[in-house]
Order: C-alpha cells, then structure tokens, then sequence
C-alpha cells in the first residue's frame, strides 16, 4: 500500500464509525413514512448533519453525507485516462446492475462521483457496523487495484495479438 | 482459437456431409444460406435438374468495387475460373443464380477434400483479385524502374495512379496502391461503439509498436495508424466529403519480400482480409474475459459484504437461553424500535 493511501484510508474508516450512528426516524413531513432523509427535498435542517469530504487528490474522492437516519457515501475512483475511464464506468455499471445483492449499493451515482452506497438505519440494525465499513475501505483498496490489473491486461492482450498476427507475414 | 482461419468452416463442412451422402448412395436435398464475415452470405442448394449437382453461390458486398476495380476490364470472372480450372469437378454455369454475384456448379460424383478446401476460400479467391492486380502491376513498375540503393534520387519513386478499393462493408474501405518498391495496404474503418473505439486505439497502438519492439518480427509489414486519410488516398478523394471524426486508417507496407511467390501472395492476402474480423474478434474477446472477471470480482465483493450480516440463527439461541433480547409481537414479528 503506499504511503499516502494509508492516511486517506484511515481518514475514511473514522469518517464513517462518528457518521454511521443511525437511528429509526419517521418522516416528519408525511404521516406513515420512514425514508431516508438524506435522500429526500428535505425542509428540515435539522435532520441533515454536516457533510464531510475526505480527499486524496483530485482524483480520489469520498463525500460523506450523513443525516439523521441514513448515510449516503460517494465514492470518486482514479481515473488516469480514457480507458480507465471506460473500465470504471463498465465495472460501477456492472455492480449497479446487482444492487439488490449488495443491499447498502445506490443504483445511480450522484452528479460527479463513480459509485454512491447508501446506509440507512435499517442496514446498521441488520448488520454489523464496523464490517459495513470494513467493506466500504475494501471495496476502495480493490477497485483501484482491479481498474489497474484490467488495464494491464488489455495491454498484455493487444501486445500478445499484434505479435501473433504480424508474426505470420514472417516467412 | 488465436488466428482466424480464410476458409469456411461451413462449406467445408457441408461440402464433406454431401460427399459422404453421395458416397453412400442417398445424396443430400441441400438448400443451405451460410454467413460470413462483412456481409457475405453463401448459398448451397442442389441443381433443379441433378441431385448429384449443387450450386455454391455466393453474394458479398465487395462483389461491386472489385469487379470494376480493374477499369471495365472484366477481369476478375477469367480470374476466379482460373482459380478453379485445375478443379474438374467444379464447372462454372453460364448463368449465376438469381440474386448472388457469382455461383460454383460442384459434381458430387468426382469432388475431392482438395476442392472442397478450394470452394471455402471461395470468398478469399475474389478478395484475392484487386491483390493479384496490384501484385502484377507492382512487377511492372519495378521493371520501368528498378529500386536503386541511391537515396538521393528518392524523388524518382514512381508510383501507380490506380487505386484498387474494395468496399467491403458500409462506411469500410480496403485500399490498395502499388508503387515501383512496395505495397500499400490502406484499412479505413470505423468503430460505431464509444468502448470499442477506445480498445481499438490500444490495440492499434499494440501493432504500430510490435514489429520495433519485438525483433522476431522485424521483416514483419510496417504498420501505421492514423486519424487523417494518408498521402496516398489524399490525391484520390479531393470530392470526399466524409469527414468523421471517428474514422481510423491503418496501413500496412508491403516489400517484395511479402509477396515474392504464389504462395506467399495468397497468405499474405490471406491475413490482410482478415485484418479487420482478427482485430474485432479480439476485442470482443477482451470484453468478454473483462465481464467474467467483473463477475467473479462482485461474488467476492458480495462476500465481503455478507460477512456484516448479523446471523439470525445466533440470535435465536441466545433467545432460548435468557430473556429474549428481541422483543416480537404476538404474530412473531419483530420489533423495530
């Protein structure tokens, strides 16, 4: 890991233990409803708490937008150039296809973020906190490094098929 | 399956049932429509007359450019008989079947594992003729004037004023121009999906770079990639006004070296026609390994995830010991506080 991941990481992993503190909260504005306020047109202030924006470069990103009874966390992944742009985008759009399965995944990500998770208080009441964010910080550590290893292997691959083919006019 | 093959599997393989059938005394009723790449498609019936007689027809795009490709000559039926005279059992009929460019009239009763391999190429043979052109057009111009070692008289390059273009599929050029010392090949294309045209430029960068790189495949063609039409068709499409963004020319120069004997002519047309399908074919296939990776990497991600459930059959132990920590309605349900 190098030396200014760990930092960023940490920063992240403290961010979400003082943010993930949720608790059952009814709509204040319709009668019978409980849905995250951090994801409503909300006309109170009170509900939605201070944001926290945690960066390591202008590539690397997390938003934390905490509220009373949900989390919603953006993540920006580094995208150098054109193809990691295309990895990125395939790879978010292939896990966002497959929210249902990752429960606390957004289907959509917010305007200028790769991927958002949302956690609302029914997640932290059915799931262990700390491994909730222990998967987040994961899922940070292998994205970046999945994107890279993708990338060398379209490389790989093209050098490999360029040499094959060309390698046949040699006679 | 690494390099693709010129023949048609298909053909081959239709031609082998129908001759083994015949051989055993009860021949095929045949009337099969086989696809190929850029928009060929063959068609194998039995002749209306004799069930031991089929038809092989076939219809393809570049039928068009390549028959007028030598200027009104009419060249390229002599061209594709020639190629097959040396077959007895194929005979060409006097008129082709009615919407296909060309047809084959193939005689069950003495067809050999030869011709049958010779009728798969069938499209590859008239791809081969704008190439077979410019081979003896470049014996010409070599002759008119030798290539000499002295370089400041580069200015004397002559090179030929025809152009063979093969339009093989809507908006996708092959050009070929002979000059006294070489070949140009010229591929423009188009890539119509945003992913597509990003892989491409990778692996196009791949075959600009391979033959520097890799010394084993110095004598390799040169390959160049560009986004504007090169100095070769430049003089040609002065009227073109297709000017899109997203057109890619790749040429490849050949030397004599490449195209010294019958052989090597006909492999290297070989690999040149399949330039385009090889190239795609790969990636389609980089994109196929990366969804599988993809879906290998969110198993384990969901993994990770399902680790932070609580277990429920945990719970429920606890419950039966000391007081129940969850508190449930009368129904059985829950509670949510």
């Amino acid at each position: 890991m190098s030396q200014s991941l760990r930092p960023y990481l940490t920063a992240v992993r403290y961010s979400l233990e003082a943010a993930l503190t949720l608790s059952n909260f009814s709509s204040q504005e319709v009668e019978r409803h409980n849905r995250p306020e951090v994801e409503v047109p909300n006309q109170s202030a009170e509900l939605l708490l201070q944001p926290m924006h945690i960066s390591r470069n202008e590539h690397e990103q997390v938003l934390i937008e905490p509220s009373i009874n949900s989390i919603r966390v953006s993540l920006k992944v580094k995208q150098a150039d054109e193809i990691e742009q295309i990895l990125v985008h395939k790879f978010t759009r292939f896990l966002e296809q497959r929210a249902e399965s990752f429960y606390i995944l957004r289907r959509v990500p917010i305007q200028g973020y790769s991927i958002s998770f949302l956690i609302t208080n029914k997640h932290t009441e059915s799931m262990k906190t700390g491994k909730l964010v222990d998967f987040i910080i994961e899922f940070m550590e292998e994205v970046d490094k999945e994107i890279s290893e993708m990338k060398l292997f379209l490389n790989a691959r093209a050098r490999f098929v360029a040499e094959a083919y060309l390698g046949e006019f040699v006679y | 399956m690494l390099h693709l093959k010129p023949h048609n599997l298909l053909i081959q393989k239709t031609f082998s049932e129908a001759l083994e059938a015949a051989a055993a005394g009860a021949p095929l009723t045949l009337d099969r429509i086989i696809s190929d790449f850029d928009y060929t498609t063959f068609h194998i019936s039995n002749s209306p007359e004799d069930k031991a007689l089929l038809w092989l027809s076939i219809r393809t795009k570049a039928w068009q450019s390549i028959a007028t490709c030598d200027g009104n000559k009419n060249g390229l039926l002599p061209f594709l008989e020639s190629k097959f005279t040396s077959y007895p059992s194929v005979s060409i009929p006097s008129s082709f079947e009615s919407g296909y460019d060309y047809t084959l009239q193939i005689d069950l009763k003495s067809l050999d594992a030869a011709t049958v391999l010779q009728l798969s190429l069938v499209k590859t043979l008239i791809f081969n003729y704008p190439f077979h052109l410019s081979f003896s057009e470049f014996i010409e111009l070599s002759k008119q004037q030798p290539v000499t070692d002295d370089f400041s008289m580069s200015s004397s390059q002559s090179t030929s004023k025809s152009l063979y273009t093969i339009r093989y599929r809507d908006d996708e050029n092959i050009f070929i121009k002979p000059s006294n010392d070489r070949i140009t090949v010229i591929f423009e294309t188009i890539f119509q999906d945003e992913t597509d045209k990003v892989f491409g430029k990778v692996f196009l960068q791949e075959f600009v770079d391979a033959r520097k790189r890799n010394r084993s495949i110095q004598s390799a063609p040169q390959v160049l990639f560009s986004h504007e039409p090169p100095l070769e068709l430049q003089q040609h499409q002065q009227g073109s006004t297709n000017t899109d963004k997203s057109r890619r020319f790749i040429t490849f120069v050949l030397f004599p070296r490449h195209f010294q004997t019958v052989e090597l002519q006909f492999s290297t047309v070989c690999q040149l026609t399949l330039f385009r399908n090889y190239f795609h074919y790969h990636i389609k296939c980089s994109k196929a390994y990366m969804h599988s990776r993809m879906r290998y990497r969110v198993d384990s991600f969901i993994k990770v995830l399902n680790r932070a459930k609580l277990d429920e059959d945990d719970e429920e132990t606890i419950d039966e010991k000391n007081q129940p920590h969850q508190r449930r309605t009368f129904t059985g349900r829950k509670m949510v506080y």
